[in-house]
């Protein structure tokens, strides 16, 4: 069997990650360990692609490797250009998450897969996704924060700063996200924007951090109201997320793949 | 702003900004109320002069104006934000009230809340934006400084993404069309059913389809429900599966992918309409002993099912598909030919319509002799990807400056 093999690069993956974390004031021995612990699910998928003769794209526990292999890596990445720690474990513990669930639910395996969504613009689509929604989420703690500071204690500048700077990196791979989903829907269905409730609802979250972004641009000493639009910009977000499915307009939706038996 | 300035007083800020976007909104609103519906669209040659015309204009009233106030406001941040804010409202309106024509005539559809992309309001407000974003990115590129090249490529970018997709959508022809094996089709539809001559014809030479096994899984026998007190609820057949299956235990002695009942059993056979049959035991929690044929059936043959007891049947669910594809030969009026296979994501363009795998005959599913290709020619297309590639760099400019460096 060709996962059996998984358990090991479960078991090396987080042990190398369990070193990093114990070692993280070591800069050169923690990102030798993630480097390496991310080099082994890499070398995982590389082992799937020979033996199954395909691209392990197909299936859904096929595309979470991919997740596994590419969170470390961007947050690799984002880290040597940020340094923040605590994005970079935040990334290898969504990852690990990724292997326990592959290895927990081997079933999955084989599921079926829509023939729509068998593209090689579903992993960078929604591992970038994936990253923006991180990222803003982070900015919204931030602006929580912010927020409570500024009722109760006297707003520390740092706070507004690090919220700036977290939505400019989630705001960039949310671009990023909805045009790489643009270029998709270009290929899959012949147009790259449908109104679909699932990109109307994304778009609507750009447009609101497009709000936030230009008002601390042109006010950069006003924060309260930055700070509102930035709590509320994330209510939209998890519309955009979770509750689409829910809203009168999700009956047409593309994005919603739950199956009729 | 701890200073007040009397509000209709130049600089203008927020407060004018927010006035003059639900002015526009609601005139936007009133026209919609008023004014007859068309689904009039802008389309060649008229679009292009039309947009040549309005860049023209833009470009000639910066330089002209440039240094006036009221220049000033219309690439100022405090318009952007109030129209940004009013075109997040419309959007938001479109995200929550399904999008689609109906004869019905409410507030809804009086206002054009269920057609919101071809409504006034709509229009009105991304007229504007394209305005102030025009302004504001012509003034960091004249004078250009190197420094701003991020701010350029990703402001012009989302410009040409709503001036191209906007004027574009009347050019963008997406129409579908049936071709049947060995057959040559000519003829294309749209949502209408209105038929099309197309400038190219396409033979159907095969269409294949791969479907994934069919799926196990319990029914409740009164209303044919799916049970689904525990997950899964439904579990892939494979030759020898052994499974839980809700609280029985299942295990499947045989399986064919195409068979055909005979006598008391199924056989393994290609007839056209063979269906997928399993031979399957299953071990009630009472440790009663089942065993019996299950199949899904096809367009031609019955499907059958395992009464576990009065109140659930074990079923076997039709097949989904994998991928599927039609191996097509196209015709161009100029006499040439050019073969091709067609699947779900990966199109071909011939003579500058785009061929897509759309959909087949589901009721046929794997015998499906007829396979639905959707056509397009959106001849904008390049530009709207001229303007994406350019907010992708902007993105990851964004990415890569971040908020510190512009601040500080």
């Amino acid at each position: 069997m060709i996962w059996s093999n998984f358990i090991l690069v479960l078991l090396s993956s987080s042990l190398l990650w369990l070193l990093a974390l114990i070692l993280y004031k070591k800069e050169f021995l923690k990102r030798l360990f993630i480097v390496l612990g991310t080099v082994c699910i890499g070398a995982f998928i590389a082992f799937l692609w020979v033996k199954l003769e395909r691209p392990p794209l197909r299936t859904l526990g096929e595309t979470r490797l991919w997740y596994a292999f590419f969170l470390p890596a961007i947050g690799m990445i984002t880290y040597m250009r940020w340094r923040y720690n605590w994005m970079l474990f935040y990334s290898l513990g969504l990852s690990l998450l990724f292997l326990v669930i592959n290895y927990m639910h081997p079933e999955n395996f084989s599921k079926t897969l829509m023939p729509a969504l068998q593209s090689p613009w579903f992993v960078p689509h929604v591992v970038v996704y994936i990253f923006a929604y991180a990222f803003l989420a982070a900015s919204s703690l931030v602006a929580v924060r912010g927020l409570y500071q500024h009722y109760y204690q006297k707003l520390d500048r740092k706070v507004m700063l690090m919220a700036d700077n977290l939505v400019y990196l989630g705001f960039a791979f949310l671009s990023l996200g909805l045009l790489f989903g643009a270029l998709w829907a270009k290929e899959a269905w012949g147009h790259y924007w449908t109104w679909d409730p699932k990109e109307t609802w994304a778009l609507i979250t750009w447009l609101g951090y497009l709000i936030y972004i230009h008002r601390r641009h042109h006010m950069p000493n006003v924060s309260k109201s930055s700070l509102w639009i930035l709590a509320l910009a994330f209510v939209i977000l998890l519309v955009c997320w979770f509750g689409v499915n829910y809203l009168p307009s999700a009956q047409f939706s593309v994005h919603t793949y739950s199956q009729a038996p | 702003m701890s200073i007040k300035k009397p509000i209709w007083q130049h600089p203008f800020g927020y407060a004018e900004s927010f006035i003059i976007s639900f002015g526009i909104l609601s005139v936007g609103f009133i026209l919609e109320f008023i004014l007859p519906k068309t689904q009039s669209t802008l389309v060649f040659p008229l679009n292009l002069i039309l947009g040549i015309s309005f860049f023209v204009l833009l470009v000639v009233s910066h330089f002209l104006f440039r240094k006036t106030k009221i220049h000033s406001f219309l690439s100022g941040i405090p318009l952007t934000i109030a129209l940004v804010s009013s075109l997040s409202f419309l959007v938001i309106l479109m995200g929550i009230l399904p999008q689609v024509s109906s004869h019905k005539t409410g507030l809804i559809q009086q206002l054009g809340l269920n057609q919101m992309t071809s409504s006034y309001p709509f229009l009105m407000i991304n007229v504007l934006l394209l305005i102030v974003l025009a302004f504001v990115s012509l003034r960091k590129t004249f004078p250009f400084k190197l420094k701003n090249w991020g701010f350029v490529c990703s402001h012009w970018g989302l410009w040409i993404v709503i001036f191209a997709g906007g004027l574009g959508s009347g050019d963008l022809r997406r129409l579908k069309m049936d071709v049947y094996e060995n057959k040559i089709e000519l003829q294309s539809y749209d949502e209408n059913k209105k038929l099309y001559e197309m400038p190219l014809a396409i033979k159907l030479k095969d269409f294949l389809i791969d479907e994934f096994n069919p799926k196990l899984a319990i029914v409740e026998n009164e209303t044919g429900k799916l049970y689904e007190a525990q997950k899964p609820s439904m579990i892939m057949i494979e030759k020898g599966l052994h499974c839980d299956l809700q609280s029985w235990k299942i295990q499947v002695e045989e399986f064919y992918v195409a068979s055909g009942r005979a006598g008391d059993r199924y056989y393994q056979l290609a007839d056209f309409g063979a269906a997928p049959a399993a031979k399957v035991q299953a071990i009630s929690p009472q440790n009663d002993t089942l065993q019996g044929w299950i199949s899904c059936g096809s367009f031609n043959r019955p499907h059958e099912s395992l009464k576990l007891n009065d109140q659930f049947s074990l079923v076997m669910t039709v097949p989904e598909p994998k991928r599927f594809s039609s191996v097509v030969t196209f015709y161009t009026p100029d006499g040439k030919k050019q073969d091709a296979t067609l699947e779900v994501n990966k199109p071909v363009t011939v003579n500058g319509w785009k061929i897509y795998q759309l959909s087949y005959d589901d009721k046929m599913g794997r015998y499906s002799n007829k396979s639905i290709l959707e056509v397009v020619r959106d001849p904008w297309q390049p530009y709207v990807y001229l303007g994406i590639f350019m907010m992708m760099i902007g993105a990851v400019y964004m990415f890569w400056k971040g908020r510190e460096t512009i601040r500080e």
